[in-house]
């Protein structure tokens, strides 16, 4: 899993973020710091198509 | 006599997070508890290190504002983080060490609004391993 920072407090925003552990990774994105870099929306199981 | 005097440098991170912006007070107990060996025919006290018993206090503003010191915290109650502490944003040194509490464990998070004050919280961060750093 990558992820992307979001908020100043962690690092550059925009840079990667290598978490320590598992548990940092979900405290930091519970509290919005950083953002999943490569996951999908939870709600959309398959890529979208144009029509 | 030189002295070390820290107004509004000190550094404080709780994991990733530098929090130091809402922070007034860091308190580093690093302490290793004496277990009594004293034994027959000495004619006083002894002791010998026991198990390590750290602990960092933090006082910070309760802000609830995006990448506070809620969004910080609220994650991190029954679990164990590390936290940082340093006396300037200045490099690692021998004259700027940085104090490392690994594992430390948030017990609990007391919040306290007051008409006419703005809101803390005193957290304490208990056990885990605690060392200074240089470099």
């Amino acid at each position: 899993m990558k992820y992307l920072i979001v908020s100043d407090r962690v690092g550059t925003p925009g840079d990667k973020f290598e978490p320590a552990s598992p548990e940092e990774a979900a405290a930091l994105l519970a509290g919005g710091f950083i953002t999943q870099a490569d996951g999908k929306s939870a709600k959309m199981e398959t890529e979208p198509t144009e029509e | 006599m030189a002295t070390s005097t820290y107004l509004s440098n000190p550094v404080v991170k709780i994991g990733a997070v530098d929090i130091s912006d809402q922070c007034t007070s860091a308190t580093i107990n690093q302490k290793t508890t004496a277990l009594d060996s004293t034994a027959f025919g000495d004619t006083a006290m002894k002791n010998v290190a026991g198990l390590q018993d750290n602990s960092i206090d933090l006082e910070l503003y309760w802000s609830t504002a995006a990448s506070e010191t809620y969004a910080t915290l609220k994650s991190l109650i029954g679990t164990s983080v590390t936290v940082t502490v340093q006396g300037s944003s200045a490099a690692t040194s021998a004259t700027n060490p940085l104090g490392t509490l690994t594992g430390g464990y948030l017990e609990e998070i007391p919040v306290e609004y007051k008409v006419g004050e703005l809101s803390k919280t005193s957290i304490t961060f208990k056990g885990g391993t605690f060392a200074w750093s240089e470099s």
